[in-house]
């Protein structure tokens, strides 16, 4: 009979102590790289190490662990660790970024949206509605009117209107119609506004 | 629009509208469309059946655009040839030269106009006009 | 477009469905699904006393009740029988075995994991497809672990008693091979298989308790992972790969994809399955 049981050898553990894990962390080998990231996630000074590493890493496994660690973590050291990463050259830094972010508890974000979705920076505002699609439904709704309302910047527009069209309430559809002219030269703006009052209005018509 | 016929496309893009506007423009021209929404997703589906065009976006969560790109040109025969069209809200050279570096064969701001859209679908496919 | 008879939904509810399940929970459900997902879909509308797609995909969306876990349930079909998901038990002979004993290994026996192993279906059946299927299964020490969350079904797989529906998948022949009828609708599985496959209980979340099961050449993970949030989900798969040699595979559930979970794995489509592999050892490059 080829089946057998046998006394299991358990996964190597990584390293233990800060010192350890730091220069384990410098190690040329992604595999090595990737154990330290996981343990520093609990240690006490071990997000702010993995924060120093992350914009340095070129390993995306490697990244991967760091953002997932923080999002498990779920503190606001972590997410201040993560919010200047949206501004990010790197495209893959950015969504990794906005992918923790928005696993964190959305409590934990809520009050940090306001002030991302008036930076100064439209891509900024335009992930920023990313973390407001979280919320619930009137939170968002109310963050997204207030940002359509005096967005320039048709991309972020797009952005507001996507969310809406997916979670928005009733109180949406006046500044939706009134964008809906705005735009009305702006093909996508134009379609997916429209969209978005349809499907507000059928899940109102439903309601009754 | 019997030149289309069969041609198939799949439209790699986080956000639903823009995945929809595409469609709609591509199934009025005759295109089959299939979707995805981040590049992890989309390799899989080209796994199991393979298209004439993809149409991917720059930002997206679990696997960027280019990082799909260069992922998608390291598979084998048939897919690692698919001609790409990315989309981006950015427009600076240097942008231009990541996505041609990463194997796109186009790459234009977003969102595109419905019919530049199916123009460059029925050239990317090699439909005759 | 308009809805179609009460319980079907047009192309645009269709997809938007389709999009929130596979954001929420990494489950895929293609346009092949499509009246399987409706049937479901009517399922809950019924028990939730929605009367139309916008007000059922409202609660959903809310998870009100804990409506996604429901909507989840209803295609999960809780049942578990014997040679369930065949065409896995297929790539994993005609294809992960014969690759991984391809390359050179100073161990030879090869460690499969169940997790989810619920009440023992699945690490029998792939002892007793192993037996049946794969010609070099007698060359090779092999040893197959099982492993839930949940004490209670891991009592029960111990036992190895099974009733009818069970067994349904299975020829009377592997019954009358691999079992003795202990009454009208109990057959208990043979002490040699019985006795050789580990239980063990295991949270998929806890780093600790997965590494302590060692490192694997196969993990069977179905039908777990998307009923975990989007931060537990990314740290089991990351534990799941820590538990895997390098080179090794692990399949998901035949709706998941490993795309909405994480992008440690390469994905390897094989004529009867897609599954993911832990890439092979690597260097800086």
């Amino acid at each position: 009979m080829p089946l057998v049981r046998k006394s299991t050898t358990p996964v190597d553990a990584p390293p233990s102590g800060l010192e350890a894990l730091r220069a384990a962390l410098a190690s040329s080998s992604p595999d090595e790289r990737w154990q330290a990231a996981r343990a520093l996630i609990d240690m006490p000074g071990g997000i702010a190490l993995l924060g120093a590493g992350l914009a340095t890493e070129a390993d995306i496994r490697v990244r991967e662990v760091i953002f997932t660690g923080i999002a498990r973590n779920a503190t606001p050291a972590g997410a201040a660790l993560l919010l200047p990463l949206l501004r990010s050259e790197d495209a893959s830094l950015r969504s990794g970024a906005l992918d923790a972010l928005a696993a964190m508890p959305a409590a934990m974000l809520a009050g940090r949206l306001p002030e991302l979705l008036h930076d100064a920076d439209p891509d900024v505002r335009l992930l920023a509605c990313e973390l407001a699609r979280g919320l619930p439904s009137e939170d968002a709704t109310r963050l997204m009117v207030d940002l359509l309302e005096r967005e320039s910047e048709p991309n972020v527009c797009a952005a507001t209107v996507d969310v809406l069209a997916e979670i928005g309430g009733p109180q949406a559809l006046p500044v939706l119609q009134r964008n809906a002219e705005r735009f009305a030269s702006s093909p996508f703006l134009a379609f997916a506004i429209e969209i978005a009052v349809k499907r507000i209005s059928t899940t109102l018509d439903a309601g009754r | 629009m019997a030149d289309v016929m069969g041609k198939r496309i799949l439209v790699i893009d986080d956000a639903s509208l823009i995945r929809l506007y595409y469609r709609q423009a591509l199934e009025s021209a005759g295109f089959h469309v299939d979707e995805a929404l981040n590049g992890l997703e989309a390799i899989e589906k080209l796994l199991l059946e393979p298209v004439d065009l993809v149409i991917v976006d720059v930002n997206m969560p679990r696997m960027d655009g280019m990082t799909f790109l260069k992922t998608l040109r390291r598979q084998g025969s048939p897919i690692a040839a698919i001609p790409a069209l990315v989309t981006s809200t950015e427009a600076a050279p240097q942008d231009l030269d990541a996505a041609r570096a990463a194997g796109a064969n186009f790459y234009l701001v977003k969102p595109l106009a419905q019919d530049v859209l199916v123009q460059y679908a029925r050239l990317m496919c090699a439909v005759s006009a | 477009m308009p809805a179609d008879e009460a319980g079907g939904v047009n192309e645009d509810e269709f997809r938007r469905l389709c999009e929130f399940i596979y954001r929420r929970t990494g489950m895929v459900f293609t346009e092949a699904k499509r009246y399987y997902v409706e049937r479901r879909m009517a399922d809950r509308m019924l028990a939730t006393g929605s009367t139309s797609f916008a007000s059922y995909f409202a609660r959903l969306r809310s998870d009100v009740r804990g409506e996604v876990e429901q909507f989840i349930n209803a295609f999960t079909v809780n049942e578990t029988y014997f040679y369930r998901e065949e065409h896995q038990l297929q790539c994993l002979s005609a294809d992960l075995l014969p690759r991984r004993i391809a390359r050179p290994r100073a161990n030879k026996t090869i460690r499969i994991w169940s997790v989810p192993c619920s009440t023992g279906e699945e690490p029998y059946s792939i002892a007793i497809w192993l037996l049946e299927n794969w010609p070099q299964v007698d060359a090779y020490e092999i040893e197959i672990l099982g492993s839930d969350i949940d004490t209670r079904v891991l009592d029960a797989a111990r036992t190895g008693v099974f009733g009818r529906r069970a067994l349904m998948r299975l020829s009377a022949d592997l019954v009358t091979r691999y079992f003795e009828q202990t009454d009208d609708e109990n057959w208990r599985l043979i002490d040699d298989l019985r006795q050789s496959i580990s239980f063990s209980p295991v949270n998929l979340v806890e780093a600790a308790e997965t590494r302590a099961h060692g490192a694997f050449d196969v993990i069977f993970c179905r039908n777990v992972l998307i009923y975990f949030d989007d931060a537990s989900r990314r740290t089991a798969a990351e534990n799941l790969y820590e538990n895997l040699l390098p080179g090794g595979f692990i399949c998901l559930g035949h709706s998941e994809s490993m795309s909405r979970i994480s992008p440690l794995f390469d994905v390897c489509r094989y004529s009867d399955a897609i599954v993911y592999q832990r890439p092979m050892e690597r260097a800086d490059g």
